[in-house]
């Protein structure tokens, strides 16, 4: 009795395990399925061009995945220094008790959802960035941009700091043997020892930021259209798909929606492949 | 004596009034007593106060009848009902004979709508012509200066491609022209308003049941878009709103057609800012 | 010395520690100045009474209670769906000894982490097409896709803070279970999950978290503007951030206006109270476990 107990207890756990591995097969199973007919149906690779103009046939999605790299590269830029900056804020440039706050202000921030960034900023940041370029509509990449970097940060923050955290404990004695100072230590010796882990945290925060789809659809315009300039208003891979998911379904504008999402897949692989090979070196089993 | 009796006949006669007032009010709704069903409703976002409020009496009346009710514009719409993933499909377009064909679906005209262009009540201008209009969501025109207003950039809005309303207005006011890659898209009808009140460089086009205070319609080669004068034909940029099911329509389904287009379905549709269409 | 590199730090700390509290606290200002003064119940029930529009007798067309009991409704349905393989799969990930079939998996419940919430609806949808044509003709976007598209989403969270919190007591409780003579169902039974058992709810209130703030998933499965109190698992229903979203681009006046601001603070009350439910479990679990893992 109790030795088949145990073994119905490592079936259901196996079982579990083979649900979530099936279901993450399947997501990408069916999305590829669904894109396939895109190519070998007479549209071929020109859904792969530069201009999107249903009207004249023309169903190309670069400028999409073009505008998807666009605004998560520049929230990137923008989000990871901010990140740095607090996790070294927290690990000791700032008197313990801002750090402490700073750490809690983190957290809660994961708790906040993306629609409520997006509506918040579509009556504070968009008047002003209206006003302050002085172009445009305040719907554009550099609103989603900004608004993208505050919502990728506390993932990226909470990593870097989850890494520091053992090495600049592991690190103090050496530091103040060197006779560093805190701050000192910080720069010279945990942060250079992490930067796995930074670049972790980058990747993350990459990955987030291009898969995110309500701050691009309500914040950059959905202009389908190459992105130039920081005020333009462009559309990104997940507002198309989020968009176009209302046209007939059996024109080419839907099957682009399974090619945007087939791309956001890879670029998910991509950076889960990236994460992989980055934490793996240096990690004790 | 004489004066008392002519008292109690004005009196019957008010109160007969009133009754077969009410008796006749009440005959509408009654028609959903006592029913159970469920009607999913998508498509075109013109329809969306119309349908709500036609929802809203309906379910208080008879809780047991479930009325949903989605946007997504006329291509959804269309999709939606044909797939059979709703029961009735809004769009504020005439269907396709292809759309006709492929899905069997029947179609119910039941309010004329205008389609206006609308800037912001900031802006200066007043008038515009559909050459103008045509050049400005070209790309051609790019300051309202150009058209005697401030000096500022202007803000092209358009709506996604499974619009009807963007259709009524591709087709009659920019004569098949294009659309400029630079436009930002907006989802409905109520999202453009809001949008364009918003923007003081904005420039949009709505249906004309949506225009309120917050926005401005200039006037278009000479007519003031305005209900009326889509009615009685001096504003000749309309469309029809449609309902559309798949085959005849029936049960619950049938009921709520029926209901929109009786005397106090037509007092809903005034309300929201259109001219209701006999059946 | 390297003094650029300090300095360049120094800049970097001190410029985020005034920017982000300050970002944030002009957003949620915004959210509070203009939204607190429609925090009242005519917010909730649209001037039905409150009793008559909870038990759903008299429908509520202007108020948020049908989007919140949606919400709940969603949430409820969700976690039922994902606790199961959730804590199945980080039992497994934490317990077994298959070195391969772990990284496999591991990576696949990564992978999922990674996908993006509108790939995750577009999956839903394209689940719901398929059925269609084969074996459920008369499917439609209903709560009970939502909830599994939602289940997916939230899956790899359930996943690993079970996993972390098994793998975070003291590796003498495996031995004391093995010393006793206990199989290793019972030793998970009786003293692993016991003692875990915070942690995990730590991470069950994390994943309802998601779940209740995610807009992208249900918008592609289900959730429309107006749909009354939920009907039932196969029938559309209104949720908070769903109305928060349509509220954003269409207001039909200042009071609506108001009332979506208002939606956006009760969001933000759900998910924030949710949190702190979790850090608490989770420290808790911290705190018990600290002492017997330092002497490690």
């Amino acid at each position: 009795m109790r030795f088949d107990r145990n073994r119905i207890a490592d079936v259901t756990f196996g079982a579990s395990a083979l649900v979530t591995g099936l279901a993450v097969a399947a997501i990408f199973g069916f999305l590829f399925l669904f894109a396939l007919p895109v190519f070998t149906g007479g549209q071929g690779l020109s859904i792969l061009s530069g201009v999107w103009n249903p009207g004249r046939g023309q169903f190309g999605i670069l400028p999409m995945l073009a505008a998807s790299l666009c605004v998560a590269l520049s929230a990137l830029a923008l989000g990871w220094p901010l990140a740095l900056g607090l996790c070294c804020g927290i690990r000791g440039f700032l008197p313990r008790p801002i750090g402490r706050l700073l750490l809690m202000l983190l957290r809660g921030m994961t708790a906040f959802p993306t629609v409520v960034y997006g509506f918040a900023a579509i009556f504070l940041l968009v008047p002003i960035m209206r006003e302050g370029l002085g172009r445009g509509s305040g719907l554009s990449w550099a609103t989603a941009g900004l608004v993208l970097s505050l919502v990728i940060l506390p993932t990226m923050a909470l990593v870097m700091d989850a890494g520091m955290r053992q090495t600049e404990r592991r690190l103090r004695l050496t530091g103040a043997a060197l006779g560093f100072t805190r701050e000192q230590t910080m720069t010279h010796l945990v942060l250079p020892a992490c930067r796995k882990n930074l670049l972790a945290a980058a990747a993350l925060g990459f990955g987030r930021a291009i898969g995110d789809t309500l701050i691009p659809l309500m914040l950059a315009g959905n202009a389908p259209q190459w992105p130039s300039a920081a005020w333009d208003s462009i559309r990104t891979l997940t507002a198309h798909i989020g968009l176009v998911l209302a046209t007939d379904s059996n024109s080419a504008a839907y099957g682009s929606v399974f090619v945007a999402g087939c791309l956001l897949l890879l670029v998910n692989v991509t950076v889960q492949l990236c994460l992989r090979s980055l934490l793996r070196t240096g990690e004790t089993a | 004596m004489f004066r008392g009796l002519r008292v109690f006949m004005i009196v019957c006669l008010t109160m007969a009034m009133t009754l077969s007032v009410s008796l006749a009010s009440a005959a509408p709704l009654d028609a959903f007593k006592g029913k159970q069903g469920t009607v999913d409703i998508a498509g075109g976002t013109a329809h969306i106060p119309v349908m709500k409020e036609a929802a809203k009496r309906i379910m208080t009346v008879n809780p047991d009848i479930r009325i949903s009710i989605a946007g997504g514009g006329s291509g959804v719409g269309v999709q939606q009902v044909g797939e059979g993933l709703v029961q009735i499909g809004n769009t504020g377009r005439a269907l396709s004979s292809d759309e006709v064909a492929k899905y069997g679906l029947v179609s119910f005209a039941f309010a004329i709508d205008g389609v206006a262009v609308v800037i912001n009540p900031a802006n200066g201008v007043n008038a515009l012509t559909a050459a103008q209009v045509k050049d400005i969501y070209a790309g051609k025109i790019t300051n309202w200066k150009e058209l005697g207003g401030e000096d500022r950039a202007i803000s092209l809005y358009t709506r996604d491609e499974a619009s009807g309303t963007r259709e009524v207005f591709a087709k009659k006011l920019l004569a098949k022209g294009d659309v400029a890659p630079s436009a930002n898209v907006v989802p409905s009808n109520g999202a453009m308003k809001t949008a364009v009140a918003q923007d003081p460089g904005a420039i949009g086009y709505v249906g004309i049941g949506h225009i309120d205070s917050t926005v401005k319609a200039p006037t278009m080669d000479g007519m003031t878009p305005s209900q009326k004068n889509a009615a009685n034909g001096t504003y000749t940029i309309t469309r029809k709103l449609y309902m559309n099911t798949k085959g005849e329509p029936a049960g619950v389904v049938k009921d709520f057609i029926d209901y929109v287009f009786t005397p106090e379905g037509a007092e809903i549709i005034r309300a929201s800012g259109y001219i209701p269409v006999a059946k | 010395m390297s003094r650029p590199a300090t300095y360049f730090v120094r800049t970097a700390v001190w410029g985020a520690a005034l920017i982000v509290p300050l970002a944030l606290a002009a957003l949620t200002g915004v959210l509070v100045t203009r939204g607190a003064g429609a925090l009242d119940a005519n917010l909730f029930f649209g001037g039905v009474p409150a009793l008559q529009a909870m038990t759903g007798r008299v429908p509520v067309w202007d108020g948020i209670w049908p989007a919140c009991a949606g919400t709940l409704s969603l949430l409820g349905l969700t976690m039922l769906l994902a606790l199961g393989p959730g804590i199945g799969c980080g039992i497994y990930l934490a317990t077994s000894t298959a070195s391969r079939a772990k990284a496999v998996l591991g990576f696949a419940v990564d992978l999922l982490a990674g996908i993006p919430s509108i790939v995750m609806g577009l999956f839903g949808f394209t689940m719901l097409l398929m059925l269609r044509r084969t074996i459920a003709p008369n499917a439609g976007a209903s709560l009970l896709l939502a909830a599994c598209c939602l289940a997916l989403l939230v899956l790899p969270v359930l996943v690993s803070t079970t996993r972390a919190a098994l793998e975070s007591l003291p590796r003498q409780l495996h031995l004391t279970g093995a010393a006793m003579g206990l199989g290793k169902w019972q030793t998970l039974r009786h003293i692993l999950l016991p003692s875990s058992a915070r942690g995990i709810l730590g991470g069950i209130l994390l994943a309802a978290g998601r779940a209740a703030e995610d807009t992208a998933v249900i918008m592609l499965t289900g959730a429309v503007a107006n749909a009354g109190l939920p009907a039932g698992i196969f029938s559309r229903f209104e949720a908070l951030p769903f109305t928060i979203f349509y509220r954003s681009s269409q207001y039909r006046d200042a009071l609506e206006l108001e009332q979506g601001f208002a939606t956006t603070l009760v969001l933000l009350v759900l998910s924030l109270s949710l949190l702190a439910g979790a850090s608490k479990l989770q420290r808790t679990l911290e705190q018990r476990w600290q002492g017997i893992r330092d002497d490690d």
